[in-house]
C-alpha cells in the first residue's frame, strides 16, 4: 500500500511529534509545526496522535493513492481536491485507488496535514520519522518530499473508528457519516493575536522595546521557515549592549538579534541559542502561530506563566476528549 | 555560594542558570546536576540539555511546573548550602578522547591569516593548540558540534565577519576562548586551523555523537599521509 508524490508543492515533509532525548547532542526536536491540526487528522483516522503524517506547506502538492485508503486532511493553508472535487477537512474519507489529491491556494493559514489510517511506514531515526532536512535526518532519505517519492502505509483502520457506512461516490471518494465537534482556532485572518509570557531576558530590554512588543504589531517576513519566523516591525533593543552566553532554547522562544529583529524559534530551531529572549509564545499557541504565512501580521498579548501553563493543559484535555468522543459515537 | 536562577523557556521546560560565565567549575556543576537528574528522574522527566553554565530540563504533561521549580530550588539550596561544595561530577561516563588532527594548511586554511594576525608561526599556533586538554562544555549549533575550551589566551581571535560558505566536515575551528569541530559541511564563522579524519556525528551510530558535554579532549597532530590512511 502506498502513495506517490507527483509534486511536493511549496514544501511537503513527513513529520510526527519529533525526536526527543537527543537535544543534548545538538539534535532539534523538530516534528509537526501545528500539533493540534496534525492530532485531529490522526485521531479521525484512528491513529495514535503522534503517528507520522504529511505536513503540506501552502499549496501545489499532488499525490496519487496507489491503493484504496482511509484518510483525513486537517489544518489550513490550502484547499484540497480529490479527482478535481473539493474535499472537506476534518472528515474521515475513503479514497479509491488511483485517485489524485491536489492542493490549491487559499487566503489564510500555512500548513495542512494528511493522515492515513494505519499510519505511514517510515524508518525511525533516533525514535522519530520526522524530517530534519538541515541535517539529513528522518523522512525519506533525510529530505523533504520530492517528485517520485513513494511512501508506504499499513492497510489497517482502528476498530473504534466507524468507517462502515462510507460509500465511494463517482469522484472516487466518500465521507464517513460523522463529524467531529472540535473547535480549534482557525486563523481565518491575516492578522492574529498570540499569547506570550515574558522571557528570561525581558528586564534587559529598554522600556520602549517592552512597549513595542505588546502594543505594536509585527509582520512575518518572507525569510521564515520551519526553523524560525523572522518578524518585521519596531526595532527591539537592550538597555545596554551585551553578549549573552549560549543556553538551551525551545520552540516559541522570541529571541532578538543584535540588529533588533525578533525571531520566533519554531520546530526545527537549534537546540542552543545566544540571543536575548524578550518573551516566549505560550506553548498552546504554537499551532496557531504555525498557521501564519509570510506577510501575516501578529499582535502579542501578555499572559502570566500560570495562565500559559493552564492553557496548555486545557488544550491537552480537549484533544483527549476528541479521542474519547470519536470512540463513543462509533460504539 | 551560587544562587541559581530558575526560569521557564516553554510551558514544559525550565532552565537552571548557575551563572553567565564560561568556567570549568560551573560547567562541572551543570553536568553533575544533569547526571543527578538523569540517574534519579522525577515522574514526567523527559530530557536534560546542558549548556556552558545552565541546565535545561524538559518534562511531560503530568508534571506541574511551579512544583518542579520549587523542588529543584530546594534541592539545589540544600546541596549547595550544606556542603559549601559543588556536588562532585560523577566520573563514570566522562570520556578522555584523543582526536587526531592534520594541521596542513590545505585543511587549516585560515592558518596563514592567523600567523599575521597573531604574529606567530604556524608551528607555534599548533603547539599552543595541542598543549591544552579541552573540556567539552556543550554540544549544539548543529548535531554533534562540540564547544570546547579553554583555548590558550594567545590564540584568542574573533569570528569571521563574513562566515565561510562551506566549512568541510571534520574542520577544527577557533573563536574567542573556544575551539570546536564541524561535524558536517556547513557555513561557519570560526577560524579553521586543521581537520580530523574522525566522524563526529553519524545518525546511525549509538550514540550518534563521538563527544558529549563533560568529556575531555586532546588533539594529536598527524601528517597528511596519516590523515589519508585514517579516513
Amino acid at each position: 500500500m502506498s502513495i506517490t508524490i507527483l509534486k511536493p508543492g511549496i514544501s511537503a515533509s513527513i513529520q510526527d511529534f519529533g525526536r526527543w532525548h537527543y537535544q543534548k547532542d545538538g539534535i532539534p526536536v523538530g516534528g509537526v509545526m501545528d500539533k493540534i491540526s496534525s492530532s485531529v487528522a490522526n485521531i479521525i483516522c484512528g491513529n495514535e496522535v503522534n503517528a507520522a503524517l504529511l505536513e503540506l506547506t501552502l499549496h501545489g502538492t499532488e499525490i496519487v493513492f496507489n491503493e484504496d485508503a482511509y484518510s483525513c486532511i486537517s489544518g489550513e493553508g490550502c484547499n484540497a481536491y480529490i479527482n478535481n472535487t473539493k474535499i472537506e477537512f476534518n472528515r474521515l474519507l475513503k479514497i479509491k485507488a488511483f485517485s489524485i489529491l491536489k492542493t490549491k491556494p487559499t487566503r489564510y493559514g500555512c500548513r495542512a496535514y494528511l493522515a492515513i489510517a494505519g499510519g505511514f511506514q517510515v524508518n525511525k531515526i533516533m525514535g522519530s520519522a520526522s524530517t530534519y532536512a538541515a541535517s539529513g535526518i528522518g523522512g525519506i532519505n533525510g529530505k523533504n518530499l520530492t517528485t517520485g517519492d513513494i511512501i508506504h502505509f499499513a492497510n489497517t483502520i482502528n476498530k473504534s473508528v466507524d468507517h462502515s457506512t462510507i460509500q465511494i461516490g463517482e469522484n472516487g471518494f466518500g465521507y464517513a457519516n460523522w463529524h467531529v465537534n472540535f473547535k480549534h482556532q482557525h486563523n481565518n485572518s491575516n492578522h492574529i493575536s498570540i499569547d506570550c509570557v515574558k522571557g528570561p531576558e525581558w528586564n534587559l530590554f529598554n522600556e520602549p522595546s517592552q512597549q513595542y512588543l505588546f502594543n505594536s504589531s509585527f509582520t512575518v517576513s518572507n525569510d521564515s521557515n520551519r526553523m524560525g519566523y523572522r518578524l518585521e516591525g519596531n526595532e527591539l533593543s537592550l538597555i545596554q549592549k551585551q553578549e549573552m552566553l549560549s543556553s538551551a532554547v525551545a520552540i516559541g522562544i522570541i529571541q532578538v538579534t543584535p540588529k533588533g529583529q525578533p525571531i520566533i524559534l519554531m520546530a526545527d530551531a537549534q537546540t542552543i541559542g545566544g540571543y536575548p529572549r524578550i518573551a516566549r509564545v505560550s506553548s498552546a499557541d504554537i499551532s496557531k502561530l504555525a498557521q501564519c504565512r509570510p506577510g501575516d501580521v501578529i499582535s502579542f498579548n501578555e499572559i502570566t506563566e500560570d495562565e500559559s501553563y493552564n492553557k496548555l493543559r486545557e488544550l491537552d484535555k480537549k484533544i483527549d476528549q476528541l479521542k474519547i468522543s470519536i470512540a463513543m459515537t462509533n460504539r | 555560594m551560587i544562587i541559581p536562577r530558575i526560569y521557564s523557556i516553554h510551558d514544559r521546560a525550565i532552565t537552571i542558570e548557575f551563572s553567565q560565565t564560561i568556567d570549568e567549575h560551573i560547567n562541572m556543576q551543570v553536568i553533575a546536576w544533569q547526571q543527578e537528574i538523569e540517574s534519579n528522574p522525577f515522574p514526567g522527566f523527559i530530557e536534560c540539555v546542558p549548556a556552558y553554565s545552565s541546565l535545561t530540563i524538559y518534562f511531560g504533561a503530568d508534571c506541574n511546573i511551579e512544583e518542579l521549580k520549587n523542588q529543584l530550588q530546594q534541592k539545589i539550596n540544600i546541596v549547595e548550602n550544606t556542603s559549601h561544595l559543588n556536588i562532585a561530577e560523577k566520573k563514570q561516563g566522562v570520556q578522555h578522547i584523543e582526536i587526531p588532527v592534520c594541521y596542513d594548511i590545505e585543511f587549516g586554511f585560515d592558518l596563514p591569516w592567523l600567523t599575521t594576525h597573531l604574529n606567530m608561526s604556524i608551528e607555534d599556533i599548533i603547539q599552543l593548540h595541542i598543549e591544552n586538554i579541552y573540556r567539552v562544555y556543550m554540544i549544539g549549533f548543529i548535531p554533534g558540534f562540540p564547544y570546547m575550551g579553554i583555548l590558550h589566551s594567545k590564540l584568542e581571535v574573533p569570528r569571521k565577519h563574513n562566515p565561510s560558505l562551506k566549512i568541510p566536515a571534520g574542520s577544527i575551528g577557533i573563536a574567542g576562548k573556544q575551539t570546536g569541530i564541524y561535524p558536517t559541511e556547513i557555513p561557519g564563522g570560526w577560524q579553521i586551523i586543521g581537520r580530523t579524519p574522525l566522524a563526529l556525528f553519524n545518525k546511525l551510530n549509538k550514540p550518534a555523537c563521538l563527544l558529549k558535554a563533560g568529556d575531555n579532549v586532546r588533539f594529536i597532530p598527524i601528517s597528511k599521509k596519516e590523515f589519508d590512511q585514517l579516513q
